[in-house]
């Protein structure tokens, strides 16, 4: 992050602590006077997020000025298989509950293999398959976990995928 | 003594039957299993395997638990080592040091070492849970939340041990997992507290869910980001097969003793258990050690502190229910309710009423402590062989295998997306040289520290001074200040000369 950025960063930071301080008075309403309410640990935790961002920022304006050495360099990234990952992910967690477990961890590990730069159709389609089937078979027919069914129509094809692989 | 003795040749009797013998091999398999995936905790395998024990004898089925239990607590460690997962938060501290041993291509050695120390540590403590349950329990019940609170807060003072390149860092860090850690419903009044009309944080922030994505979502987002065309995974360099370090053992010997005691001590404090005293031992460990700048850079000798202070939690936990019937964690709760479930009632009388039943446990806990060696080692090569697993594939499992984790805390859709939220939170901390581990840390002792200390203010009339008047408390907390104060102190000192 370029330095601004950074400011701008724990600038907010001590900013959102002091609103969120601010906010927990409410919260001793009710409590009876000399007691300590449930505001009071969120306030000190509050005063030392403050604090800590403030020192940071002290670092920060002395490593602007050369006093300090700076972070080492993590390796380059992708830039375009971060987005492509990350919205596989986001894809993956709003599909579930539509889809179903089964559909969605299916569509899902063929779309997150590839962005992670697997290659060749036929071993991505037989780990997505073999690799949901074993899920289903360990998590639901084992362990009873009661995975996300799906909606409607889909709702329907996990049941008939279920029942044609025995596990209900 | 000597009763202790002929009690434990009775109860190695027993234990060494086929059927109870074959009961801890089961649960040490299922312990280290469940240990090792992320999500599916040591505390869910044994109420897992609850049910199960109901048509059993009540010796196999303690048998069964202490299995799983022992190997639980271990399991975590080897996904932390291979992947930077820990399976368990007990299994944090062991996951900074092992994970950059294995990226120096010292897996079997960091994998080794784990199995070795968990064994060690477990076995002392089984062999002190033995011969001494029964006057530590006199002393432990002595103490009280003032004591609690100042071991969580050396817990929370080993954040000084983890800045590696910027303290207020590692302390913006430490106050944003202890902030998530007040987010839900507060336990005393009961008033919600930053939760903002979303209804699933009524509940409050799993700690599992933050461990998670942070770990094992950031990871993997890291890996895939990072990876170079022709490189299959940054995850499978040296070799990965552990070997036992018998000799390798021998120079590391005091922070396997002082892991092992550490474990055995904040074990025996009611609440506070594995996880506490795995953090304690990591960072009294810096204390002693010669070469404290090499934390968090793959130390061998904070590897085996906190791995022996994880296992050597288990006997101490168990004193409180054997001497007590107080469950002194959540464990050791389940177990209290098979023992009631078979109509024993744990407690003092236990020992005289049954003192069979209870030298077998002991036993069954000094022979699961030795079978972890070779079960630990099965478990390692078998997970091992999943690093030569192509990357791509390792990675995607490793999000299908996150969902569940986190769906399988409460079967809930929320937690699975607050654990991708981590995820992505901890690819950009790392990115921005804000250390992950003090934020793991905020959020697993912040919740117990405001417990302590609001139960002590309650018990003590909000007098402040009770943390340095109660001399176990006040000692506590002064090793707390001289391990922040410590790298000053070096400094100073190393300017003197």
């Amino acid at each position: 992050m370029a330095s601004r950025a950074r400011v701008a960063a724990l600038l907010a930071g001590v900013l959102g602590s002091a609103l969120l301080f601010a906010s927990t008075w409410p919260l001793d309403a009710m409590v009876p006077r000399g007691q300590l309410g449930p505001g009071f640990w969120p306030r000190l935790v509050l005063i030392g997020l403050a604090l800590a961002c403030l020192l940071k920022l002290r670092e920060e304006r002395r490593a602007g000025s050369g006093d300090a050495a700076a972070p080492a360099a993590l390796p380059r990234v992708s830039a375009v298989r971060l987005a492509l990952g990350m919205a596989c992910i986001l894809a993956y967690v709003i599909a579930a509950p539509r889809l179903g477990f089964a559909l969605a961890t299916a569509a899902f590990i063929v779309a997150f293999m590839v962005v992670a730069g697997a290659r060749g159709a036929p071993g991505i389609a037989a780990t997505a398959l073999l690799g949901t089937v074993i899920l289903l078979y360990a998590f639901i027919k084992l362990v009873y976990l009661p995975f996300p069914k799906g909606d409607g129509p889909f709702e329907r094809a996990t049941l008939a995928l279920y029942r044609a692989l025995g596990i209900f | 003594m000597i009763e202790s003795v002929l009690g434990l040749g009775v109860g190695f009797q027993h234990a060494l039957q086929p059927l109870n013998l074959g009961m801890i091999a089961l649960g040490l398999v299922i312990g280290i299993l469940a240990g090792a995936l992320p999500g599916i905790t040591m505390l869910n395998s044994i109420v897992l395997v609850l049910p199960f024990t109901y048509l059993m004898g009540i010796v196999p089925a303690l048998l069964l638990m202490i299995g799983v239990y022992c190997g639980g607590v271990f399991g975590g460690s080897i996904t932390g080592i291979l992947f930077n997962i820990p399976g368990d938060p007990m299994n944090v501290p062991t996951t900074w040091e092992g994970y950059q041993l294995s990226q120096q291509g010292r897996t079997q050695y960091a994998l080794g070492l784990a199995i070795m120390s968990s064994a060690v540590g477990g076995l002392a403590s089984a062999l002190f849970l033995a011969f001494f349950a029964p006057p530590f329990a006199r002393f432990a019940l002595t103490l009280s939340s003032v004591e609690f609170f100042s071991v969580v807060v050396f817990g929370l003072a080993g954040v000084s041990v983890l800045n590696q390149s910027s303290l207020p860092a590692a302390l913006i860090s430490l106050f944003a997992g202890m902030f998530l850690g007040t987010v839900g419903t507060e336990a005393q009044y009961g008033v919600e507290r930053f939760v903002f009309g979303v209804p699933f944080l009524t509940t409050g922030v799993d700690f599992v869910t933050v461990l998670i994505g942070l770990f094992a979502i950031g990871e993997v987002l890291e890996q895939i980001v990072t990876a170079q065309p022709g490189v299959t995974s940054a995850r499978g360099q040296g070799r990965t097969v552990p070997r036992l370090p018998l000799l390798d053992l021998w120079p590391l010997r005091w922070p396997l003793a002082r892991g092992t005691l550490v474990g055995i001590a904040v074990g025996g404090l009611a609440g506070a258990g594995a996880t506490v005293s795995s953090f304690v031992s990591y960072g009294l460990e810096k204390q002693f050690s010669k070469t404290p700048e090499l934390f968090g850079r793959g130390h061998a000798g904070a590897l085996v502190a906190s791995e022996s202070s994880v296992n050597g939690s288990t006997g101490g936990a168990m004193i409180h229910l054997l001497t007590l019937g107080i469950p002194g964690s959540a464990a050791t709760a389940v177990m209290m309710g098979a023992f009631l479930i078979h109509g024993i009632q744990p407690g003092p009388l236990l020992f005289t009423k049954q003192p069979e039943q209870v030298y077998t446990l002991f036993a069954g806990m000094i022979l699961a402590n030795i079978l972890m060696v070779a079960f630990g080692f099965l478990a390692a090569i078998f997970f091992a062989t999943l690093m030569r697993v192509p990357a791509p594939i390792l990675n995607t499992l490793i999000v299908v295998f996150c969902f569940i984790g986190a769906f399988a805390l409460r079967n809930d859709m929320a937690d699975v997306w607050l654990t991708m939220l981590f995820g992505v939170l901890g690819f950009f901390m790392r990115r921005h040289d804000l250390p992950i581990p003090p934020l793991v840390m905020g959020v697993i002792l912040g919740p117990m520290a405001e417990q302590y200390f609001l139960t002590s203010m309650v018990a003590h009339g909000n007098d402040l001074s009770v943390f340095v008047t109660r001399p176990v408390s006040a000692v506590i907390l002064g090793l707390a200040l001289l391990l922040v104060l410590a790298p000053s102190l070096r400094r100073l000192r190393r300017g003197a000369v």
